[in-house]
């Protein structure tokens, strides 16, 4: 198996280079993490002043994006690094769009926790949108972690997830549209948990994307709009005949 | 010698004493031949063969270096047992260890920070520690490099587990990370500081009803003369237990977060007019109070949380300070930042005293301190509001001379032109 040695080279400052760039990102993970956490706390307690410090937030995560990106077309420019640094620096500078608009709907979310918690809660306390909650960001964090550890195996496995989570968005669709017909008073309020589920599962959508970057940088396979039993057929061949 | 004495003589006894003495050296020569190739052979497989039998310098030579041999061999199984040992007890060890190099990567970790962190084997040698871990707090705590304290965090945000990371640094720059599960700590002190935010709101809705019972009875013209002082005794008792409970129920509301307050400017000026306005209509001991405002700049914080803080000092100064004397309210401002002080001429405090005070319910004099009245609770107050502001309170003091009580904030709080006059409204609505 090819795995990203950053070991070897001659320049140790280059090395020095993607490493901290390597670290930020991870870094700029983190804080979108928290913002996930905290947004998903504000929806389901009700806590309309942690929705608006998320929101406040969420420039933090634009001015990251724009300093990696900054460092990393430096990088692409006095370095002209190639094969495997290249495909790092690739990787590096596609996840971080990804973790950007992963703050933007963390914005959204807490937008909307704010103006939740202005009306009143229902029965079952957003138990769905908690549930959903908790599973995108065990995927949003063990995305990050198999992009710390260049994990391409378990990257596999945290991008087969994304489906779970498309399956809970459809239930909690069809659930919704019955509570509107039950009770067209809550019309208002339910739409909004509709808009909180649906950035739920975008965030889902771009953890799946970090996943693929893994296993682009580390195999230097594009496995994107290919289906993932494919993909996998493929890696455990390469795997095979290695 | 031997052998080719031995040659000469057989070689003189057939008559030919130098083909003795060549078979000879050729039989010596061969045997030496053979020795080096048992003793080459051996080195080899030392640890495996007998040391070969040979007699004279070989046989010398093959105890030296088997001797060394067993000595170095000795102590290399001492040392592994060593290392062995050490790598055993911090494997059991209860809390978490990684070492972590000068890039704080990770070097080495156990089998407890295995489980805490969720660290692997296989592929997390080598990762920078904070890539992981990326809880922002802990970045900062590493980033910072400043191990005097520990950090309580959860590993990751919404997780129900605490763990305490307490840095230690070794060697050039490297950092061993203890790490501890503080789970039922955390918890039994939520529990504690619940209890009080609780309790001290179930305790206030009788007291309102005896405050308001106590009051009715007081203004009735019917109440017999000597039913008066104590009646005016219970109400006095009332009013204090009032505000030691709403103290406790600030102080609760303080310590729920230990985030950082942003706020809104707030002219200081103003504030400080206002409080010694309050102070002179609520003085009973005619203090001369004096004001001395050196700087214009304003200050960054909650408004109410602030006011409660100066007022506690200011109110504090006065019930020490015995009629007569005076009350210095200070604000000025320098490169260090914004600094406000309440200074008497009280008989201050003794130096034991002074890193204690702000604990709750500490007395330096118990008898004396009731009679005034306070909730015991004012310091702390003053401590939580100053900590939440990332600000310092200093305590000086002389006995028989006074105290200076200080709150220090940093630059970055200081609003520095002059507030607008516009938020001057709120003064008397905080009041």
């Amino acid at each position: 198996m090819e795995t990203a040695d950053l070991s070897h080279h001659i320049s140790r400052r280059f090395n020095e280079d993607l490493e901290r760039v390597r670290a930020q990102v991870l870094s700029m993970g983190g804080f979108v993490e928290q913002q996930l956490a905290k947004a998903v706390v504000a929806v389901v307690e009700g806590d309309s002043l942690l929705g608006e410090t998320v929101a406040r937030d969420d420039y933090e995560v634009n001015k990251m994006e724009v300093l990696i990106d900054e460092e990393c077309s430096r990088i692409l420019a006095t370095r002209n690094p190639t094969a495997g640094d290249l495909r790092l620096i690739v990787a590096i500078i596609k996840a971080i769009t990804d973790l950007e608009r992963m703050g933007d709907e963390c914005e959204k979310i807490g937008y909307i926790a704010s103006r939740l918690a202005q009306q009143e809660r229902p029965v079952d306390k957003y138990r769905e949108i908690k549930h959903l909650g908790r599973v995108v960001q065990s995927m949003v964090h063990d995305a990050l972690d198999d992009f710390a550890r260049m994990d391409p195996e378990a990257a596999l496995r945290v991008a087969r997830r994304d489906r779970l989570v498309d399956e809970e968005y459809e239930a909690i669709q069809r659930q919704s549209i019955t509570f509107m017909m039950e009770d067209p008073r809550a019309i208002r309020r339910v739409i909004d948990v509709m808009w909180v589920v649906r950035a739920l599962e975008r965030i889902g959508d771009h953890a799946k994307n970090i996943c693929e970057y893994v296993i682009y940088m580390v195999h230097g396979k594009d496995i994107r709009h290919v289906r993932i039993e494919d993909v996998e057929r493929e890696l455990t061949k390469s795997e095979s005949t290695n | 010698m031997l052998v080719v004495g031995l040659g000469l003589a057989v070689g003189v006894a057939i008559g030919e004493p130098w083909w003795g003495v060549s078979g000879a050296l050729a039989f010596e020569l061969v045997r030496n031949l053979v020795n080096l190739h048992q003793f080459d052979h051996w080195l080899r497989n030392r640890n495996r063969r007998d040391p070969p039998d040979a007699g004279g310098l070989w046989g010398d030579l093959v105890s030296q270096v088997s001797r060394l041999h067993r000595r170095k061999q000795f102590h290399k199984q001492r040392l592994l047992s060593l290392f062995r040992e050490l790598r055993r007890s911090t494997a059991s060890m209860p809390d978490g260890v990684v070492a972590l190099d000068a890039n704080r990567e990770i070097v080495w970790f156990n089998r407890k920070a295995a489980e805490l962190l969720d660290l692997k084997r296989k592929t997390d040698f080598g990762i920078q520690i904070a890539s992981l871990l990326r809880v922002p707090e802990f970045s900062r705590y590493l980033a910072k490099g400043d191990f005097s304290t520990s950090l309580r965090v959860p590993p990751r945000l919404g997780d129900v587990t605490t763990l305490e990371f307490q840095g230690v640094p070794y060697g050039e720059g490297q950092v061993f990370l203890l790490v501890r599960d503080v789970t039922r700590q955390s918890q039994l002190e939520t529990m504690r500081k619940d209890f009080v935010a609780n309790a001290s709101h179930e305790l206030r809705s009788p007291l309102t009803v005896i405050s308001g019972y106590l009051e009715t009875l007081a203004l009735d013209d019917q109440l017999p003369d000597e039913l008066r002082p104590p009646l005016s005794e219970m109400r006095r008792q009332a009013e204090r237990m009032t505000a030691i409970i709403s103290d406790l129920l600030e102080l609760s509301r303080l310590e729920a977060s230990d985030e950082q307050v942003v706020g809104t400017p707030i002219e200081i000026a103003g504030l400080l007019s206002l409080l010694r306005k309050d102070l002179a209509a609520r003085d009973a001991k005619a203090h001369t109070i004096e004001l001395r405002i050196e700087s214009p700049d304003g200050l960054m914080g909650d408004m109410g949380l602030i006011h409660s803080a100066f007022w506690n000092l200011v109110d504090n100064a006065a019930k020490y300070t015995p009629a007569g004397g005076t009350i210095m309210l200070r604000w000025w401002t320098d490169d260090d930042g914004g600094h406000f002080a309440v200074t008497d001429s009280g008989p201050g405090i003794a130096a034991e005293h002074l890193p204690r005070l702000t604990e709750r319910f500490y007395r330096v004099d118990p008898g004396r301190a009731r009679d005034k009245g306070g909730s015991g609770l004012g310091l702390a107050i003053v401590r939580h509001v100053l900590q939440r502001h990332g600000a310092e309170l200093k305590i000086e003091s002389i006995e028989g001379r006074g105290s200076t009580f200080s709150c220090h904030f940093a630059p970055l709080r200081l609003v520095r032109e002059p507030v607008a006059k516009g938020s001057d409204s709120r003064y008397s609505a905080e009041a």
